[in-house]
């Protein structure tokens, strides 16, 4: 099979059609302090200034040679714009909702006065969407652009406040859907926002894990939003979802979803048995040990396991460390190009 | 089955349900027939918070399930806690518990707390984004034996083995064991940074907190000393 671009390689990926080989990616944040050195940028300019955000996107591509960016590197930007206090000022941290409106009941569940267009002019959301813009006009069709949006469940999170979320799933089950309800049109709007700037598909997170809460509250609560939303983004939408998360895969493959990122708390084999060939797979190196702490042979290995095991896309599981190496990301990227593949056979790895 | 035994095991069941008003109701009545405060929570509010805990290691139970019965244990241990207090019962020990600078997540940690209070451990919360120093300063003060650092994202693990060289860098390590958890934390990561322990859920925590005071008792009593803290009465 001749030589595929980035852009080409993962979206065929994300088809399930052959590949040259397997694309190596940046799903959510790469972000790092050795790359932010490499292209100038950090944070917090890089997460609050288009060209400053963009500009270290790239260098998921131009430096650590991965077939796709993704410039939302925090989580914080529907936060910020409904109404979350954030403190976007730290030049070590990746910012988080520090406040959260909806925790005092007494607040009516709205969205803010003039949503869509007061949204999507905030100044934190219109730093992602023209952050896009610039990628598409700095990369064309050559490299893969992802955008990213937080679902309904996160964004009842970051509202809400975690911990009231939780409780009320038990104690107050209508105020929780009340919360969905409210929050569904968000990530519809920012996510058509994004691809008309320019992003090929789109990174959903929605943090219905298993470390939290059981499978068939995904399935009661999330699964007939996902249904009903993501049909509404013109585009691929990758579903991303922390932790422990077996047991849930086969909810996911009915949301409608292209593709599921997936943690390494899932051995990569069992959840390509879960997906069944109904919803292709991103994932699963691990953070906080292989790529933090180990080196670049211990990330290709992984990565390996990965790639054997039928995963279509390989990425790091989750947000990198910021103090991960570059070397380690781009281990990945050899492990894939190791994989060189002719028709539908695989070279012998170098 | 006498009242008192009915007491015990409705604190239980409600405890386990989530039940805050009933759990208010039933400690009050029990404070009002004359049990012992400690019977009542070592009888019914904390075998209940225990056994929620072991549902949750079996994967039967979820956090919303920890948190409503937590919710209901507090119900109780706002009554039981003065009058706790009043008796004389010594705490097992201090432990300072925090989450780390840069995560904002803090139910695993809270739900640690409330676990270890009911034991019988004095819980210092330190809360959310804690810098090295506030943790500095809260173990000079405090002098806990046990720390117990939390976070909850990959982007925010590195900040455990900061707490754990800042505490070296202070001449503190040897004074306090520490312990760590949060969703991405490994007992392998654990020990790769040089914590202590790794409690992968509250019992665990409470499991870990315990032994180490069993230690410490005693290495104190083998070195001719008084046990390091007197474990609460049972009732």
């Amino acid at each position: 099979m001749r030589g595929m671009t980035s852009k080409q390689r993962f979206l065929a990926a994300l088809r399930g059609e052959p590949v040259d080989r397997p694309p190596a990616a940046s799903i959510v944040s790469v972000a790092t302090y050795e790359l932010m050195d490499r292209v100038g940028p950090h944070f917090p300019a890089a997460n609050v200034e288009p060209e400053a955000m963009a500009t270290l996107a790239a260098g998921a591509h131009e430096v650590i040679g991965l077939d796709s960016v993704m410039p939302i590197f925090s989580i914080a930007q529907e936060a910020v714009a409904l109404g979350c206090e954030v403190d976007w000022s730290d030049t070590s941290m990746m910012p988080n909702p520090a406040t959260h409106p909806w925790e005092d009941r007494s607040v009516e569940m709205r969205l803010p006065d003039g949503f869509p267009d007061s949204f999507l002019e905030d100044r934190y959301v219109r730093c992602a969407i023209e952050a896009i813009r610039l990628l598409k006009k700095h990369f064309g069709d050559e490299v893969m652009i992802l955008g990213k949006v937080m679902g309904p469940w996160t964004l009842s999170y970051h509202l809400y406040n975690v911990q009231e979320f939780l409780y009320d799933t038990l104690m107050d089950p209508d105020r929780v859907r009340r919360s969905l309800e409210v929050l569904k049109v968000v990530p519809v709007v920012f996510a058509r926002a994004q691809l008309e700037a320019g992003a090929d598909a789109i990174v959903w997170a929605d943090h219905a894990t298993g470390d939290l809460v059981r499978s068939t509250m995904y399935r009661d609560f999330l699964l007939p939003y996902h249904q009903e939303l993501v049909p509404q983004v013109p585009a691929p939408v990758i579903l991303h979802c922390c932790g422990p998360t077996l047991d849930r895969i086969r909810f996911f493959r009915e949301a409608g979803f292209a593709a599921f990122h997936f943690e390494s708390q899932v051995p990569p084999e069992k959840a390509v048995a879960e997906a069944a060939g109904r919803i292709r797979l991103a994932g699963n190196i691990n953070n906080p040990v292989t790529l933090f702490t180990r080196g670049p042979a211990e990330v290709r290995q992984e990565a390996q396991q990965a790639i054997d095991a039928g995963v279509d896309i390989i990425a790091p599981e989750c947000a990198v460390p910021l103090q991960t190496p570059v070397a380690n990301l781009e281990a990945i990227v050899d492990a894939c190009a190791a994989n060189r593949r002719t028709g539908h056979g695989t070279e012998a790895a170098s | 089955m006498s009242r008192e035994e009915e007491i015990r095991r409705a604190l239980f069941e409600h405890t386990l349900g989530g039940h805050a008003p009933e759990v208010k109701a039933l400690t009050e009545e029990g404070i009002a027939r004359g049990m012992d405060p400690a019977d009542l929570l070592f009888g019914g509010l904390m075998p209940a918070l225990e056994e929620v805990g072991r549902r949750f290691e079996r994967g039967d139970y979820f956090v919303p399930e920890m948190l409503v019965s937590a919710k209901a244990m507090q119900a109780g241990m706002a009554i039981l806690r003065p009058l706790l207090a009043r008796t004389g019962a010594k705490p097992l020990a201090t432990v300072v518990m925090l989450t780390v600078r840069g995560d904002l997540h803090d139910i695993g940690k809270n739900l640690c707390n409330i676990m270890l209070e009911g034991a019988g451990f004095t819980v210092v919360d330190l809360g959310t984004n804690v810098p090295a120093e506030k943790m500095l300063a809260a173990v000079r003060e405090h002098r806990p034996p046990i720390v117990g650092f939390s976070a909850f994202l990959t982007t925010t693990m590195p900040m455990l083995k900061a707490n754990l060289d800042a505490l070296a860098r202070e001449g503190l390590r040897e004074r306090v064991k520490v312990m760590v958890g949060g969703a991405p934390v490994t007992q392998e990561y654990a020990e790769k940074i040089g914590a202590d322990g790794y409690a992968p859920d509250a019992n665990a925590a409470v499991r870990l907190a315990r032994r180490w005071m069993e230690e410490r008792g005693h290495e104190a009593s083998q070195a001719g000393g008084a046990p390091a803290a007197a474990a609460p009465g049972r009732g």
